[in-house]
């Protein structure tokens, strides 16, 4: 994660200095691809995203003790929990391995 | 919660149906508690439930499920019989014994179970349909 975020960050002043995307301006090009995978280059989202992911996991560890001494009136709640939890972080995976094989097509690419 | 609105709501209804089988059970369980003349019967259950506007955050209005707002009670009055050896029973030998049906309250049993079930379907498919989106973007 921390060489994804070096480069958007590398990638940030580029953008800010480029005039348009008709020049055959490399690191121009860098830098708008580099935009896409992150949600707008910035790093923070996705630990946001993990924040989030991280709540819900807690949640659904806590109605688990819950269910499992006896004190959860509606067992539903645990298993919905743990399904929401479960979602989450398949998609939190899914965005990773896009965010990952974006930058390394970018990478790969011959200047 | 926020992420998949539609496992709040459809929890809600899961709670709804679980407190309504509770309520048949409790009436079952009472069928035959006998009070004394001068006493109410023992009243049926009856669950008061309301939809539950939405908190706001679909915009075209689409609600939140639905929301338990309490118990009523039903008729105590109930059912007089003629006990004179029963030690609850007074001068006329009359007991009262609760007014519950029992085909109706299997007929809500099997509403509430049935109910249940549904809610369960609309959460696997949910789940499902999310899953599904997944595999458009990612490996």
């Amino acid at each position: 994660m921390g060489a994804l975020n070096a480069i958007l960050g590398l990638a940030g002043p580029a953008m800010s200095g480029a005039t348009g995307v008709g020049g055959a301006n490399g690191t121009n090009a860098l830098a708008k691809a580099g935009q896409t995978p992150a949600a707008g280059g910035d790093g923070n989202s996705f630990a946001s995203a993990l924040d989030g992911l991280q709540a819900s996991q807690g949640n659904a560890d806590d109605l688990a003790v819950k269910a499992a001494t006896g004190d959860l009136n509606d067992v539903h709640n645990y298993t919905i929990a743990a399904t929401e939890a479960s979602l989450a972080t398949e998609f939190t995976v899914a965005f990773r391995n896009r965010a990952v094989e974006t930058f390394n097509d970018i990478m790969r690419m011959q200047i | 919660m926020s992420l998949f609105p539609v496992f709040a709501t459809t929890g809600s209804g899961l709670r709804a149906n679980r407190i309504w089988m509770d309520a048949v059970a409790d009436n079952i369980a009472n069928m035959n508690t006998a009070k004394p003349f001068d006493q109410p019967a023992f009243q049926a259950r009856y669950v008061r439930v309301a939809e539950r506007r939405g908190d706001g955050s679909n915009p075209i209005g689409v609600g939140g499920g639905v929301d338990v707002l309490g118990a009523d009670f039903g008729d105590a009055t109930g059912d007089l019989r003629y006990e004179p050896n029963n030690p609850l029973a007074n001068e006329d030998g009359l007991v009262r014994y609760p007014d519950i049906d029992l085909a109706d309250q299997m007929t809500q049993l099997i509403q509430a179970q049935r109910s249940y079930q549904l809610n369960l379907t609309v959460i696997d498919r949910a789940k499902e349909s999310y899953q599904q989106a997944i595999q458009i973007s990612g490996r």
